[in-house]
């Protein structure tokens, strides 16, 4: 009876000291990951931030989601508004001295790059595992990374497109791709971009060969794919990821002759109100569980060297992502743009 | 306001009383009605004059004024000649007239049709038909135009699938120029339907009598004395929905962009969501736009004002009800047809989008599979704690605009048609001036203008409110003016000799009067207010989020699954909220008739 009474006297006795050591670890781990216990503190202070974001609602609101099951105790406020319209924004609030924003996240580095001043420094603790190449600014790092892909319905397409010289063949035609148009944004401008100096000045005229049905961005397009209204569609992988995790008749790949990658800035402004509960939000999203549910459950990419997980079908020791070259990103833009509207007869 | 019961205009000279009081009386007067020209004219300049010199300083620079200050503007016309030399623009200008003028026009037969069916004929189920005929006025166009995509795409569209189940070769396209006129006039049918059904209702039937004794038919005293009585409500209807279409932005936009047809606003909306924004040329456009409407604003005025419209004066009456024998079995059926094609087919279109887990139908049969259907998007939604925020936030900006907006309105409204104030007339003009401005950059414009003023205005719902008060003015007034411009002068003369001063005239005669106009037009701000989507975008916060910037973001995000879910939502409220408004217009309808009496 003492053996056994000793015995479980030792095991609850190790167990209590077990439990400590994972509590401890894991609020170590935390500290490590997603700040000091200060900031932590801090933020609980504060209790909320306001948001302001480029991307779309939902995911959005997923991720918020996620972030409140780790810290329940800061509400985060979104402001959600398209990249030219939250700029312009932004811009007034500051200048009136009323920017609302503790955070930013932003699809256009460059106009990020302009407004760079607004933002205070800031390091997410992991900072060193993210790639050194994208980032614009030592404020604004890249918490969200999209990647394009084909998408196509699969109660409609048997043979479908495998690489983007594959858009360019008759039998996609006509009228059965559906694409962003160029001048949408920063993420389509990378895509164009991309096409041009890859696969040559021709590419865009082989491609609006196929006579393509063209909208204003991706939503639409993604909703006309659903629809069968087009049954091929160049999409931001994250958005055709979505309808597809929720049962929607699609089938995405990443195309074998290279995945343009286009990479958000964000970052904790000068102005914030709540500065801690700002900084603990970005920590959580740019730390490896914050990417791994970026990736795993919405779609995304990311710019961490070491990618916590890849999304079924994309292997980057395989398949050659591709990212613009900043200068070049900002000198070329209108000028291309223009000649793609007109190989595409898009009208401005 | 010690100065108004005297002010106003009233040319009534005092019946008792010394020289000197008289000397002094007037004197109060002159003072309380230059006091109300000027106290109008800083409340218009503060809500109109301010945020246009903001836009029209916008489209004469490439500068935010905010940001770059005032000192730095470089004045040029660059913007105008670059937009005015652009052939896109122009085949743009042409297809917004053409859209927009094909949609008025049959706006009108259709409005105008169902407020003679409703208010003057013996057709059965009126009250239902009059209320069910509002219903497309509560559907967002946005919406709007994504039901009918549902239903009457070339491709996909289930009117289609089930022609082709039926074996018919023939298919509906919507996205064509046909297609957007048919949906601009089915949906601004309304508006007209909204100014005429009241003008019908407070028409002296007389000279109707007097033609029918002469021995007109029914249909020639329709065209020849009922119409053209009526004809400053038809041309206000016709007028106001021709406008509003003109700064629609989601039906070109999900039903012309498909079939490569480009309009003003989709041009504009362009121009302000590039990445970066070109809101210069994007102001310039809406200059263009804003000459065009001006114009027509300025015809409608002068067509109005050639002619007398009296036709409430101060006896009873109950507008003659024509027997249409077995012939009302046919208007019933017309009224049936047009509530399945604008409003049943539409409506269950998004109720199949709402409950439908994805949108993707080849066959009928695959439409009536239950497996398909779930409450997953209602969950979403309501699993976003922005979205009640932003439904009590709507309401409690739809309130506060129609209330500040009526009385706003109604002291404008009076002071231009009722009174002879010097001034009235730049009352009028500055008033008029934001219906020819889109809201895409009106929006810009009351940031810039507002966002630097003392006191937190920024951030708060009120900043709203004023947004859609400015905004909506004229569609306000005009729809009080229709009732003002029917009232006889004689009434509130009875009551100026009686001894009643002005205010009280205005609260015994006018308002009661009026009250069916106060309460529509009221109505409208409302649902203007709720609908609002560009003057909203620049203006809301994460505490002042409103449902239409909400519904457009799901919509940006390719859900329209949650975007009918949450349009279902807001329609449901606003057909609450309208039905509640309609009971006090009727009630106000009959007040004010047996008052008159």
């Amino acid at each position: 009876m003492t053996r056994t009474h000793l015995t479980r006297r030792q095991f609850t006795t190790a167990a209590a000291a077990s439990v400590a050591t994972a509590a401890l670890g894991a609020r170590g781990a935390a500290a490590q990951e997603y700040g000091p216990a200060e900031l932590i503190d801090a933020a609980k202070k504060e209790g909320k931030i306001v948001y302001y974001t480029a991307d779309f609602t939902e995911p959005e609101q997923e991720i918020i989601k996620a972030f409140n099951k780790r810290f329940p105790f800061v509400r985060v406020e979104m402001v959600r508004a398209p990249g030219g319209q939250l700029i312009t924004r932004i811009k007034t609030e500051a200048a009136a001295n009323k920017l609302l924003a503790d955070v930013v996240n932003h699809s256009d580095r460059g106009l990020m790059k302009d407004i760079a001043d607004l933002f205070q420094d800031y390091r997410p603790p992991n900072a060193d595992a993210y790639r050194d190449d994208v980032q614009v600014s030592p404020q604004l790092w890249p918490k969200t990374t999209l990647g394009w892909s084909i998408a196509y319905n699969t109660e409609l397409e048997q043979k479908p497109p495998r690489s983007w010289m594959d858009l360019c063949k008759a039998e996609y035609g006509p009228k059965k791709i559906g694409q962003v148009i160029a001048p949408s944004g920063g993420t389509t401008w990378t895509r164009i971009m991309f096409e041009r100096q890859t696969f040559g000045d021709d590419y865009w005229k082989k491609q609006a060969a196929t006579q393509p049905v063209l909208y204003p961005s991706g939503a639409p397009t993604a909703d006309a794919l659903v629809r069968g209204e087009v049954s091929i569609g160049v999409l931001l992988y994250n958005i055709a990821y979505m309808k597809k995790r929720d049962g929607a008749p699609l089938e995405i790949i990443f195309p074998s002759d290279g995945v343009p990658l286009n990479y958000y800035a964000a970052g904790v402004t000068k102005a914030a109100a709540n500065p801690n509960a700002a900084k603990l939000f970005l920590n959580w999203c740019m730390s490896e569980e914050g990417q791994a549910f970026h990736i795993k459950e919405l779609g995304y990419l990311t710019a961490l060297k070491k990618p916590p997980f890849n999304p079924p079908g994309y292997d980057p020791a395989v398949i050659k992502t591709w990212a613009p070259n900043f200068e070049q990103y900002q000198s070329l833009r209108d000028a291309w743009i223009d000649e793609w509207n007109k190989t595409y007869g898009y009208r401005q | 306001m010690a100065a108004d019961s005297t002010a106003l205009g009233a040319d009534i000279e005092p019946l008792t009383g010394s020289y000197e009081a008289s000397q002094r009386s007037a004197r109060l007067r002159a003072a309380g009605r230059w006091l109300w020209s000027a106290g109008l004219l800083v409340i218009l300049g503060f809500l109109v004059v301010y945020p246009v010199s903001m836009l029209l300083l916008g489209a004469l620079t490439n500068t935010n004024p905010v940001v770059d200050g005032f000192a730095t503007f470089n004045l040029s016309l660059e913007n105008f000649v670059t937009v005015l030399a652009n052939p896109n623009v122009h085949l743009a200008l042409i297809n917004s007239l053409i859209a927009c003028g094909g949609g008025t026009a049959l706006a009108v037969v259709i409005g105008l049709g169902f407020s003679w069916i409703v208010v003057r004929t013996n057709t059965p189920c009126k009250g239902f038909i009059a209320a069910v005929s509002l219903v497309p006025l509560f559907v967002p166009p946005l919406v709007a135009a994504v039901a009918w995509s549902i239903l009457a795409s070339p491709k996909s569209g289930l009117l289609n699938t089930l022609l082709a189940g039926l074996g018919i070769d023939w298919r509906f396209d919507v996205y064509s120029m046909p297609g957007m006129i048919v949906i601009f006039g089915v949906y601004y049918a309304p508006y007209v339907y909204m100014f005429t059904a009241s003008a019908l209702r407070n028409m002296d039937p007389a000279l109707e009598e007097a033609a029918e004794i002469s021995g007109a038919t029914a249909l020639s005293t329709l065209l020849t004395v009922t119409f053209p009585l009526i004809a400053p409500a038809i041309i206000s209807g016709m007028l106001l929905s021709f406008i509003v279409m003109l700064g629609i932005y989601g039906i070109p936009a999900v039903l012309g962009t498909p079939g490569d047809i480009p309009v003003l606003t989709t041009y504009i909306f362009k121009l302000t969501a590039w990445s970066p924004p070109l809101y210069s040329t994007a102001a310039a456009v809406a200059v263009i736009l804003m000459t065009v409407t001006g114009f027509l604003v300025w015809l409608q005025h002068r067509v109005v004002s050639a002619r007398s419209y009296i036709t409430v004066a101060g006896k009873a009456f109950r507008p003659a009800v024509m027997n249409l024998g077995r012939w009302r079995y046919f208007t019933l059926g017309l009224a049936i047809v047009y509530l399945v094609i604008v409003v049943v087919l539409p409506t269950l279109a998004l109720i199949v989008a709402a409950f439908r887990k994805f949108l993707f139908i080849r066959t009928m049969a695959s439409l009536f599979d239950a497996r398909q259907y779930s409450l997953i998007h209602f969950e979403r939604l309501f699993d976003n704690p922005l979205a009640l925020r932003s439904i009590v936030n709507t309401i409690e900006v739809g309130l506060i605009t129609a209330v500040i907006g009526g009385i706003l309105s109604f002291a404008i409204g009076y002071t231009i048609h009722r009174t002879r104030l010097s001034g009235r007339k730049s009352i009028d003009v500055i008033s008029t001036l934001p219906v020819a401005i889109p809201g895409l950059v009106i929006g810009v414009a009351y940031l810039w203008a507002w966002i630097g003023l003392p006191g937190g205005l920024y951030g708060t719902i009120w900043i709203l409110a004023l947004a859609f008060v400015a905004r909506f003015m004229p569609d306000t007034i005009k729809a009080l003016s229709t009732s003002l411009l029917q009232i006889h002068r004689e009434l509130e003369e009875a009551a100026w000799i009686c001894g009643t001063r002005m205010l009280g005239t205005i609260r015994m005669i006018v308002l009661p009067l009026a009250r069916p106009g106060v309460i529509a037009a009221m109505t409208l701000l409302f649902v203007l207010a709720i609908r609002e989507l560009g003057s909203s975008l620049f203006l809301y916060t994460s505490e002042t989020m409103v449902m239409a910037v909400l519904l457009l973001d799901y919509y940006e995000g390719g859900n329209v699954g949650i975007t009918a879910a949450f349009s279902l939502v807001q329609t449901i409220l606003l057909g609450v909220l309208i039905g509640f408004a309609h009971v006090l217009s009727r009630g106000g309808t009959d007040t004010g008739v047996g008052k008159a009496g």
